[in-house]
This record gives structure tokens, sequence and C-alpha cells, in this order.
């Protein structure tokens, strides 16, 4: 674990400095980056400018190191390891849309498997908030053929999304722990806006929660979210009981989903 | 970009900082109540409903654009939609704290500094391929109320936005796009006096695709339902979730029966149409909406007549007619038919304006309802009659007068005012003989397009006339066998649109409501799909399908200035003051129904190339201090 940046009484300084181009003191960015990347300067300034953050190899981004289809590249982020994680925010550095998708645990894991388009080859981070406000970073590199963001979604072509639109498919298995996985998979085009003459069209919010409200997981979904999405979540033993979940949602057109998913 | 609750310290500072760098729009939202929408027409800083007011009479109390300086008028700025959906733009905008809002083709919504042009925010509504518009992807407009505005899109839904971010609130969808149901019109705020509660008002589209037409009021915070009226007789409304009463008689004897059918009836009432697709004005005094009803569904006349009948006898209620519904409940009190029956696609849709003056005889204070039909008459109404709500809806005696304001009308010479009835000419289209597929040809003026369509006529106090963006053409026509198959056109009815007039097709005329005169009249060579608008300084603004926004002096018709856009104006054009100055805006961007249909107009209709814009003037300062 490396601390790069706890800003404390001095933040204010910098804060107001970053504006006019000077950030002084940040270290130098590439030098401080395990993943090298030259866009870790301008990521820390939009979203981690004045709170501490560290690299932490306890949060876990696993995807594969080439992946052929940039609509669709598999991610499993797990900052499980971490105690009282509050929120999850998952970036891609070089996507035109940086911000992938943001989630807050609740009850489940701080974990969660889905899928991203990807612009070209880039570094998936996840960062990680635990309580005391300290953002812990983890990530990995994919490496991919490019336009994953700028293509129409592939159920542009066809009418399925338009007759199933935010059509819910779920399933809920043991784990060997006596925990449980979920899996949710929502009907959705997840476009972009970044395709030709097609408008900005995604899923803004999905809620797990048991049958007394007690929130299992928020997920928010970016752009670049690979369409009809595929969430996996889990939970550790005692979490659930034998009562179904209640899952909900809408996208950004105001179309909302309500489900149930009993174990 | 991130999420300030969680930081573990806030300096303001910090927050001043990152709003320059982002540019985050420091948009000051104001909410709108219902006593600003109820005072528009006299406030001149806004402009808060369709119609510029709850009487739609399209004028403002501005003067400092003049009949004497409207020719210095020059642009202030103008903003581009965008895309590649340059399509007809036909909205209406509205304006608050300095911020326009209007809707563009293909459901798509902006807000725009109104002093500088710069966007806002853009919402753009995702479209299933699926939907169903029969007229161009156009919308008419927002309504606002509170930090939020509405409209309408194509997939048959009604939308809230946050005011502050173009961000969905709400969405509610209100009927199936694939069976034909859209939505164009601007929605409407009105306040139910009954209850205290503000609803928003919005009609459905569809007619042409065999939809049973529906008004609907919602709660404008949550977009809950409050009531919902069918416009086609016999059908059931509703009214907080649950059935509420019949629209007319419950057995609806003005369309024939069929003990063969489920129904009882014959399959045109079903799918009956009667679409209020466009906007409501709102009369305070009486608590009561008034909508113009679209046509009857199918286009064709003797599915909705008895075999062997008279189609006179058949009047396919409450189709083609201006409708008088109660805000508290819903409840359709009174009714005037334009076309009884109507054979022509005489959509009864267009602007109802309301508007009072002395009868010359009893010198009597009359509150009237002026409407200018498709089918070529101009119609004067009483309003308090008709939104008395005693007896059945259908009041053909509601009716003042009716004067034809364009010329060569062929389906009625005239309306007896003693029945309200018109005086038909035989100019139905006969049915198909037996084993032929259609019937014989039949010239109809005006067409089906109208003598004026859904361009919103305007008003003005200043010379008690009507401007009515008028057109001179005709149809040949015939009637062709049909079914009912959903989603699918539903019309019985062959048409191609001809010229009348070898040297125009549109005519702006000015017409006494008193006495049906035709004060003056301006020719255009292209169709007119603008509406109007009359401002205190004696103007009357309007656009031009070939591009043009033009002033002209209300009291003569003289034209006074013209600015051309790059495309066609097929818009609605207002007024506002801002900063000591006057401002006009309007869009441009062709298209709408005309070059879709248009036989004839397409000729003419091609040479007009696409856009899609907003457009803003105001006079020089030098000129306006002068």
């Amino acid at each position: 674990m490396h601390f790069i940046s706890l800003m404390a009484g001095a933040a204010l300084a910098g804060a107001l400095s970053f504006c006019v181009g000077a950030a002084a003191e940040a270290p130098h960015p590439a030098a401080v980056d395990p993943l090298g990347s030259p866009r870790w300067g301008d990521l820390q300034r939009a979203f981690f400018s004045a709170v501490p953050v560290v690299f932490d190899d306890r949060v876990k981004v696993a995807a594969p190191a080439v992946a052929e289809n940039p609509q669709s590249v598999p991610v499993a982020v797990d900052a499980g390891a971490l105690t009282g994680v509050e929120e999850v925010l998952v970036l891609a550095d070089f996507n035109p849309i940086v911000k992938v998708l943001r989630f807050v645990p609740g009850r489940a894991r701080a974990s969660l498997a889905f899928r991203l388009k990807l612009q070209q080859s880039s570094p998936i981070r996840a960062a990680a908030r635990t309580a005391d406000g300290v953002w812990h970073l983890g990530g990995t590199r994919v490496t991919t053929t490019g336009g994953g963001c700028t293509r129409p979604s592939a159920g542009t072509g066809s009418p399925r999304w338009q007759q199933r639109l935010n059509e819910v498919s779920a399933r809920r298995w043991p784990r060997a722990d006596g925990g449980e996985r979920i899996r949710v998979q929502v009907i959705h085009p997840m476009d972009t806006g970044l395709a030709d003459g097609i408008p900005v069209f995604h899923l803004e919010t999905l809620e797990l929660a048991d049958r007394d409200g007690q929130r299992l997981m928020v997920i928010e979904p970016f752009e670049p979210v690979a369409e009809n999405p595929l969430f996996t979540i889990e939970a550790a033993v005692g979490v659930l009981d034998q009562r179904p979940l209640r899952i909900a949602g809408r996208d950004n057109n105001g179309n909302s989903l309500q489900a149930e998913v009993a174990p | 970009m991130r999420f300030p609750e969680i930081l573990p310290f806030k300096p303001r500072a910090v927050a001043i900082a990152l709003t320059a760098v982002l540019s985050l729009p420091a948009a000051a939202v104001t909410n709108v109540g219902w006593d600003d929408i109820a005072n528009d027409d006299q406030t001149t800083a806004d402009v808060l409903s369709y119609g510029l007011g709850l009487k739609a009479q399209r004028h403002s109390p501005l003067a400092t654009i003049s009949t004497g300086n409207v020719a210095n008028l020059v642009p202030a700025w103008s903003f581009s939609f965008g895309g590649e959906k340059q399509r007809g733009q036909e909205g209406q905008a509205l304006i608050k704290d300095g911020v326009i809002y209007i809707t563009a083709s293909y459901s798509r919504m902006f807000a725009i500094d109104a002093r500088t042009g710069k966007r806002l925010w853009e919402y753009n509504h995702r479209l299933p391929d699926d939907i169903r518009p029969c007229c161009d992807v156009v919308n008419r407009g927002p309504a606002i109320y509170g930090d939020k505005v509405f409209f309408g899109t194509l997939d048959a839904a009604m939308v809230a936005l946050d005011r502050a971010t173009g961000k969905v609130v709400w969405k509610k969808k209100f009927g199936d796009h694939k069976v034909g149901y859209t939505m164009t019109g601007a929605p409407f705020i009105v306040k139910d006096s009954t209850s205290g509660k503000v609803l928003l008002v919005h009609g459905s589209s569809g007619d042409e695709f065999g939809v049973v037409g529906w008004l609907f009021a919602r709660d404008p915070d949550t977009g809950e339902e409050v009531w919902a009226r069918p416009l086609v007789e016999g059908h059931m409304g509703r009214l907080n979730g649950r059935d509420s009463t019949t629209t007319g008689d419950a057995k609806a004897p003005s369309w024939p029966n069929d003990p063969t059918a489920p129904t009882g009836k014959v399959e045109a009432w079903s799918h009956g149409g009667g679409a209020p697709w466009q906007t409501a004005s709102f009369d305070v005094a009486t608590n009561t909406i008034i909508i113009g009803a679209g046509n009857p569904a199918p286009w064709n006349t003797w599915k909705r007549t008895a075999p062997g009948d008279d189609p006179r006898n058949w009047d396919s209620l409450f189709t083609s007619g201006q409708a008088y519904v109660d805000a508290a409940t819903g409840e359709l009190k009174g009714f005037f038919q334009h076309t009884p029956n109507d054979a022509w696609d005489f959509s009864g849709n267009n602007s109802l304006v309301l508007f009072e003056y002395q009868d010359p005889k009893s010198g009597k204070q009359i509150n009237a309802t002026a409407h200018a039909d498709r089918n070529g008459f101009f119609f004067v109404t009483d309003r308090d009659q008709l939104a008395a709500g005693a007896g059945y809806p259908n009041k053909p005696t509601a009716l003042i007068g009716a004067w034809p304001f364009v010329d060569g009308i062929t389906w009625a010479s005239g309306f007896d005012l003693a029945t309200g009835r018109p005086i038909e000419q035989g100019n139905r289209p006969p049915a198909p003989k037996d084993g032929v597929d259609k019937g014989d040809t039949v010239f109809v003026s005006p067409p089906f397009l109208g003598g004026t369509n859904w361009q919103p006529m305007s008003y003005s106090p200043q010379t008690g006339l009507f401007y009515i963006p008028g057109n001179h053409w005709a149809m040949d026509y015939w009637s062709e066998h049909l079914t009912y198959k959903a989603g699918s056109a539903y019309l019985g009815q062959g048409f191609r649109i001809k010229r009348l007039f070898d040297d125009h097709v549109g005519i702006l005329r000015a017409i006494d409501p008193l006495t049906g005169t035709i004060a003056w009249e301006h020719k255009e060579q292209f169709p007119l799909w603008a509406g109007t608008l009359t401002t205190a300084g004696g103007l009357l603004f309007t656009g031009t399908s070939d591009g043009f926004v033009k002033a002209f002096d209300a009291k003569n018709g003289h034209e006074l200035w013209k600015f051309q856009t790059g495309s066609g104006v097929v818009s609605v054009p207002v007024t506002w003051e801002m900063d000591g100055e006057q401002y006009v805006g309007i869009q441009s961007g062709y298209g709408g129904a005309v070059p879709l249909w248009g036989g004839d107009m397409a000729e003419l209709t091609k040479q007009v190339t696409q856009g899609g814009s907003m457009w803003v003037f105001k006079l020089p300062r030098q000129v306006a201090a002068n």
C-alpha cells in the first residue's frame, strides 16, 4: 500500500491551484500510477481531487488481457478484502466516457462482475472508498480492438430491445461458503449517445433489496456498461434469507423496472 | 462527475473552483406557479403557455417593436438543433428566467440561454423504430410548471424533465405506439377550481391508424393520471383510476349498430378516432378545458353509416368538433361538431381561441370561442352555452356564426344557424360499386390538409381581427375498401392533392369574427404551415415554407419585414422582453405533413432545403432607444 496524495489542511490551496493548471502538491502521476497511464493525472483531478487516494493491491480488477469484443469486455471488481467499503467507482482511462459504473455495496460483498464497452485498449480501474474517506485503487490493463463506445449497440439492429426493454432475468445460487451469488440481467441497449443518430439511453439505477427494504446493493451504470447488462453480486452467509429479493431500476428516459428473484 | 456528499471536508472555495473549471450551468430556476400561467397573456418577461395565455389568443402586449421600427429587426443569435434529425420543426418555445425551452423533431427538447443562444441542456428521447407518426416526426412544444418542463414523445409517452438539468423526473406511457398512438401536440397546464389541483392536460394522436382518441389529466408532480376521457361516443372514461362515465350516450346512437359484432357496433366504433392531439385552451370562469377533437376513423364515411342510409344521419360523435371538458371530472360537458360524419378528414383539432365581444344587437358581452377549421369555415360559438354542462353534450345550436375563410369550398355552401348543421353540396365520395375496388372520384376543396391546419391562428384585441394562416388547394378523392388491421393506416380513402390557383397556395387572411368579413389577405407561393402571433406594436408575425420570417401590419396586411432563415418555417413565433428589449423567437426547419402527403405540393416543396434551428430577433439597441 503506497499513499500518494493524502491532502489535509493544504488541500484548499491545492484545489484552487488545479484550475489554473498547476498541481504542485501532487506527485508526478506517471511515477506513481502502477498502470503507468498518462491519463492518471486527469483522472485524479476529475474524480479524486482533494481527497486521499492510495493504490491498494487488495482492490482487484479481473479482466482478460486481450478482449476480442470491445462492446462487451467482462470485468470482475472485488474490493471485498477491505472492510467498510461505502462505494466503488469503476473507470476506463481511455474511454470517451471515463466513468463506467458506480456501486454502493450495502449488505453485499464489495464486489461486482459485469461487462463494459471499451473504445480502445485501456486501463480499467476500480476505486473503493472506505468509511475513513480514503479511496483505494486497483486496476488492470485490457488490450482490445477499437470502437466499442461509438458503434451502435447490437440490439439496435433488431426489434428485440423495443419489445423486451427492461426485462429482467435473475437467479440466485448457493455458494460453497453458505452465502449466495445473484446474477441479474436487464434487456437494455445501453446506448452511449456517441453512435451517429442514436441518443444516449442507459440504465442509470438498479437497486437490490430484501423484503424489509434493506439494500443489498445499489448499482449506477453509466453509458460504457455493455448492452443487456449482466451483473454478478455476492452475498455472505446470513445476509439473505429465503424470501424473494426485490430488484428495481430506471433508465435515463424514465423507463422503470421491477422484479423479484426467489432463492 | 463527483460525489460531493462523500468528501471528507468541503471547503467552499473548492466548490467554486470546480464550477469554474467544469463550466456547470449555474441556472437559477424559479418555480412557475399557477398565477404565473394564468397571467401569461399579460406578463411580457416570460412565455409560459402554448397560445401565450389560457385563451390561446397569441397576442403579446409588447409594443417596443412596432410597425414603425420592425424593418430594422435583426437576428440576435441562431441555434442549430443539429444531428441528422433535421425534419419539421413545429414547436412553440416557452421562456422563463432567461431560458428558452423548445422541443425539436424526433422527440427532443433543448434548454437554451435566451440571451446568448448557448445550449444549457438537451434531452434526446430514445425512440423505438416502430413508431407511427402519420405526418412527420414533429413536436409542437413543451408545457412548464414548478421546476419541470413536460413534452409528449412519438412513442406515446409524456415526459417530465427537471428544468435545471434536463434529467427525466417521470415518464408515463399513455398508449401503445405499435397500434398508432403517438404524441406531437404541446401539453397544457390548467387548475381545477373544484379541487384546487393543478393538472397537466394532454391528448393523443393516431386517428389515421384507427385509435380511439383520449384526453388525459395528470398530476404534474408525479405524472399519475387524474382522469381520462375518450372522445368516441359510448366509450368509458376514467376518474382516479376507476371507470367514470361513458362519453355521451352509452349506446352511442351516432354510430351504427352491427348485431353480428361482439361490441354490437360497427367495427369503426372500436377504432373511431377523435384524437384531441393539439393543445387545449382553458376557460377559468367555467372550469372548462376546450380542445379540438380529431377526425373520425376511418376517413371512409360509409364505414360509419348504416348500410343504405344517409351519412348525415350518423354524426360519428364526438369527432371533428370542439369539446368542452370539465377540469374536475373529465366529463364532456359540451360539444359543437364542425363536420358531422366527416368524410374528408376535416379533423377539428385546429386551435380554439377564447374571446369576448359586445353583441351588436343586445349590447351584451358574449363569451365566445373562435375556430378556423380544416373544412374551410371560421366558426364563432357560444362558449357559455357549451360549457354549461346541461343535458346531452352535442349542442349544434351553440353556433353563433360560420363563414368561409378560404375560396372554393365544395363540400358545403354554409351553415344553417337554426340547426347548427352544414348545408352539404353532395360532395361525399361514393362507396365503391359491387366488385370494384374504388369508388368514383370527386373533387374536394379544401382537401384533407385543410383550409388551415394545426398552425395556430391568433387574435388581436387591438384590431378585433383573427389572423388565419390558410391555404388554397384541393384534392381528387375516392373511397376504397378496408378492414382494420392493428398498426396499419385506417383510411379507406385515396387522394391526390392539387393546386387551386396558379399563383399561390398560402393565403394569410384577417377575418372579422362579428361579420365574417375578410379584412385583408396576403398570398404566398408556398403552403402556409406556421402559426401567427400578434403584438400591441400593431404587428403580425409568422413564417413561410420558403424560409422567411415575416412581419405584417396587423391592420392592413402590408409586409413590413422579412428574414430568410435557411430552411422552411413551419413553427410558431413567440415574443418576450429581456433586459428592456423585446425579442421575437421562431424555429426554422422544413417538414410536417405537406411534403409527405403533398401531391402537387411535392413539386413545390422539394425546393426547400433542410435545416433545424432556433432563431431569435431584436432591434439594434440604438434603434430601440429612438
